[in-house]
């Protein structure tokens, strides 16, 4: 059952700036939709109208069927988590989770309850009288999502709920967040910037650039066949190689004296792609250019090495290759490389459309 | 602030207490001095007469005018110098000692409570020429002190009485001025081998000029229209017309000698002088945020 | 301190003593004449050391007249100023809390216009208008009330401006996630804003506190009925009569007891006085 509707949503601001010009979205009961994009590309702004603290300026949203864009957020059935948290800092753990359900005039043993049984699920039941600045980061991370779930609401809004905490527990709370959502089966919309959290997490994600919905779909959609550079670019880490080439009858002319084979009817400028995890390292005969080797970054497990491609004018174009397992050439040296086919991703220059 | 609450009525609800009280207690008020100051009107308030600027023209050619505008720039300025310098002074020490700060700083800033004109009354015994113990102990020193007959020594009374109340304000924000001055700094001044002093009026002082001016305008102000009853208590504006300040004539004429026209148009120069002087201290805040 | 030398540190303690020294003297010498009998006082004389009247001089005027014309005691006098005070503080407070709110938590036509109508109530003082104010509470018939004695002086820019300020500190989330939890308008400005205010609440009720218990012109203006005589202004209608005849005991004893509260507030509330005065000129 398709849960939340967006319909050619867009939003301009009172200052005349428009921060979306129009999203279609439909997410289905129970689904896990990560917005991501880099900052200020309207994530929140989007993540905002859909729970009602920011008008919606066109287009429809819809909850279950019902319209929503002129109901006040706590008529919408949904629960927030913000990224700095919220908590109410004169109120009590208790009293932050209940304050929404006092609210909505439910029974006190009711309440008692509802916050109990979430407390139990977090781990919280300890914390339950402590004032939130007597809480650690994690701790009023989970106290916000606490008073988000206690509402058991139809959807849940995340704006960067981990952004204040650091690495390791973000990965700690990531795995827990996931496994929640799991757990009640409540279809929520996640903001994030970071690629990472927003692979591991959604079920579907949707790349946000400049108010711009540029691709919607799984995570291993959004690796294999990104739509567009911007998106090629975006997903994976460290970031897929792009090179501005031509197409000719040739093949995939990327400099003067370098043309990759291939046949395809398109012809003209085009982006080239490969990503770092698919060159394969080669020799003289065999290989289809050489990378002069600037920075080599040993990881361990893998290891980034960083060249530009060697012609004979001054600048060839850089890239990045990942090889796994520790590696040690000489800067300056040359490596000889292949880029399987299968592998290559093609963009019109003009549309920035996939080929 | 993006967040804001859709309701449309209630905003002139919560505010409408506080218009209607500014609309009839303030502005109507202003308004009326506006209108009185163009009209002659007789002591018992039966008739009168429009005369246009005459009112203003009267108060412009008065000399008691300008002389109450000298007696109140003096006055002013005297309390706000002398009250700033002493409290400065001891903000100073105060800095300068680790035990007992807070005590200090209780025992300097009651006065602040005190009303002024109680702190009036306090040091009008303290001088009353028959019976006082200054004026007693001055008299044995050679001072012939009667702030009665004496227009200067009123003067002093009043900027005495004014100054005392005034001195626990003016040493708690210099004290804070004082704390806030990194350490860093003077340290390294100590460092180039720059004696107490030396820092002081090379480092300290100056960094110390924004709450010094802020103070400035704060003691001018209120010597301009708080000290109204210090002057009432001690002096009542004499001898002769010695410490008759611009808010304490106002009144004078207005209550006592009931020239209700030359008593507006006093009023409405008062408010254009309160209204610069807002406009410079709001200058001063905006100063002020843009700095921190 | 930087460098260690006794006898500055000493200076400074001495000086500190001594300015607290030259700051107490004038209410040193009003607690010793207070215990005097009014004879004690004459032409060169005024009594330096304690004397033995002083529980009586205090009781007269605590509880039975406070002399020299005023006819009402001392605990009456306090009582009118402590409503005068008291609701000078909470209308202030009152009223800039709800205009703050309704200026930073609501958008609707004229909201500048409006900010600026409460900002010209810091031009105007009450010294300053002082006349056609008074024509304006005797027109309103409000002359000898106490309603005459507060709702004039309650209207404040100062007031105002702190709040706004402080409401605008309060993180925009704090407010997004009251409305996601149902908090209408009622709700959140009890539940959330005057919780998160209450020690800016506390620390301007201190100042406010203060100012209205010192309120002297304007009472001594539209009070003739000793029924509403408050206790700083009494001071001066004792004053008023004819200089042989002071009874300067009492005028001591009643100039104490007017100063004793608002200073046992500052002092009492040290911290919160401080907090007050510093945000208030922001
Ligand atoms: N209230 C506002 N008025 C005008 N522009 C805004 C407002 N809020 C956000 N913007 C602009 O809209 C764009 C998107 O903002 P936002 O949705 O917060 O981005 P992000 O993806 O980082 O969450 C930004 O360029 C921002 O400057
Ligand atoms: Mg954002």
């Amino acid at each position: 059952m398709t849960d939340v509707i967006l319909e050619k949503v867009g939003k301009t601001y009172p200052n005349g700036y428009q921060a979306i010009p129009s999203v279609d979205l439909s997410i289905e009961e129970g689904e896990f939709i990560v917005l991501v994009g880099p900052s200020g590309c309207g994530k929140s702004t989007l993540l905002r109208m859909v729970a009602g603290l920011e008008s919606i300026s066109t287009g429809e949203l819809r909850i279950r069927g019902e319209r929503m864009n002129e109901k006040e957020p706590a008529e919408r059935d949904i629960a927030m988590v913000f990224q700095n948290y919220a908590l109410y800092p004169h109120m009590s753990v208790y009293d932050n989770m209940a304050y929404g359900l006092k609210n909505r005039g439910i029974a006190k043993n009711l309440i008692e309850e509802k916050v109990s049984d979430v407390a139990k699920m977090l781990g919280l039941t300890e914390l339950l009288q402590r004032k939130p600045r007597q809480l650690s980061g994690g701790q009023r991370q989970r106290v916000a999502m606490g008073r988000a779930m206690v509402r058991d609401p139809k959807v849940f809004l995340f704006d960067e709920p981990l952004s204040n905490l650091d690495a390791k527990l973000r990965v700690q709370m990531r795995v827990e967040i996931r496994q929640l959502q799991r757990k009640l089966g409540t279809t929520t919309l996640y903001v994030t910037h970071d690629q990472v959290e927003a692979m591991t997490l959604a079920d579907r994600l949707v790349v946000l650039n400049k108010g711009k919905a540029e691709q919607i779909g799984t995570p291993m959609d959004l690796y294999n066949k990104p739509a567009t550079p911007f998106v090629a670019a975006f997903i994976g880490s460290p970031s897929m190689n792009l090179i501005d080439a031509t197409l000719t009858e040739q093949g995939v002319k990327i400099s003067e004296a370098l043309t990759l084979p291939l046949s395809h009817q398109h012809r003209g400028d085009i982006v080239w792609g490969i990503r770092p995890e698919h060159l394969e390292v080669s020799d003289e005969q065999n290989g289809d250019f050489a990378l002069r080797i600037q920075a080599v970054e040993s990881l361990g497990a893998e290891t980034l090495i960083h060249g530009k491609i060697e012609t004979e004018s001054a600048n060839g174009e850089s890239m990045v290759v990942r090889l796994s397992g520790p590696h040690l050439p000489d800067v300056n040296s040359l490596m000889w490389l292949t880029a399987p086919m299968s592998h290559w991703h093609l963009f019109d220059a003009k549309t920035q459309q996939r080929l | 602030m993006t967040v804001t609450f859709p309701q449309k009525g209630l905003p002139w609800l919560l505010l409408l207490p506080q218009l209607l009280v500014t609309a009839i207690f303030f502005l109507w008020p202003a308004e009326q001095a506006l209108e009185q100051a163009f009209y002659q009107e007789d002591a018992f308030g039966l008739s009168r007469e429009f005369i246009g600027l005459e009112n203003f023209i009267d108060l412009f050619t008065d000399p008691l005018y300008y002389q109450s505008m000298l007696t109140t720039l003096v006055f002013s300025f005297s309390v706000a110098i002398v009250g700033m310098s002493l409290a400065l002074f001891l903000a100073v020490m105060a800095d300068r000692v680790i035990r007992g700060k807070l005590a200090y700083q209780t025992l300097l800033i009651w006065p602040y409570a005190v009303a002024p004109v109680l702190a009036g009354v306090l040091w009008w015994i303290l001088f009353d020429p028959s019976m006082g113990p200054i004026a007693l102990w001055l008299k044995s020193a050679g001072v012939d002190w009667n702030h009665y007959l004496d227009g200067n020594q009123a003067m002093i009374l009043v900027v005495i009485a004014s100054t005392w109340k005034q001195i626990s304000y003016n040493f708690l924000f210099f004290l804070a001025g004082l704390q806030a001055v990194p350490r860093s700094l003077i340290e390294a001044a100590a460092i180039d081998g720059a004696s107490p002093f030396k820092r002081f009026w090379t480092i300290v002082f100056p960094l110390l000029s924004p709450t010094t001016f802020f103070l400035l305008v704060v003691n001018l102000v209120y010597a301009f229209f708080e000290t109204f009853g210090v002057i009432d208590a001690t002096t009542k504006g004499g001898p002769g017309q010695s410490t008759t300040t611009l808010v304490y004539k106002v009144f004078d004429d207005g209550f006592v000698g009931l020239d209700l026209g030359g008593s507006a148009a006093q009023s409405v120069v008062l408010m254009a002088i309160v209204g610069l002087m807002t406009v410079i201290q709001f200058r001063f805040i905006e100063r002020k945020v843009q700095y921190s | 301190m930087i460098e260690n030398r006794p006898w500055l540190t000493f200076a400074s303690h001495a000086t500190l003593l001594l300015g607290i020294g030259l700051v107490a003297l004038p209410v040193w010498m009003a607690l010793v004449a207070s215990t005097h009998p009014a004879s004690a006082f004459g032409v060169g004389h005024i009594p330096l050391w304690f004397g033995d009247a002083g529980a009586e001089t205090w009781g007269t005027v605590l509880f039975e007249e406070a002399g020299n014309g005023v006819d009402t005691p001392v605990w009456f006098m306090m009582l009118n100023s402590l409503i005068m005070a008291l609701g000078i503080t909470f209308g202030k407070i009152v009223i800039s809390l709800l205009s703050a709110y309704a200026i930073v938590f609501f958008r609707f036509p004229c909201r500048n216009l409006c900010f600026w109508i409460i900002f010209m109530t810091l031009m105007l003082p009450v010294e300053v208008r002082i006349v056609p104010t008074y024509e304006v509470v005797a027109n309103l018939d409000l002359l000898n009330s106490y309603t005459g004695l507060t709702l004039p002086l309650i209207a404040s820019a100062t007031a105002t401006f702190l709040f706004r300020q402080c409401f605008l500190s309060i993180p925009g989330e704090l407010v997004e996630a009251a409305r996601i939890d149902g908090a209408g308008p009622w709700r959140f400005f009890f539940d959330i804003l005057l919780p998160l205010s209450r020690t800016n609440i506390a620390a301007l009720f201190v100042i406010l506190f203060i100012y209205g218990w010192n309120q002297y012109l304007w009472p001594l203006l539209i009070t003739t009925d000793d029924a509403y005589y408050t206790l700083v202004m009494s001071i001066k209608r004792m004053l008023s009569v004819t200089d042989g005849d002071i009874a300067w005991n009492q005028i001591m004893a009643t100039t104490l007891l007017a100063m004793l509260p608002p200073v046992a507030v500052v002092i009492g509330m040290q911290k919160l006085f401080v907090k007050g005065l510093v945000d208030s000129e922001k």
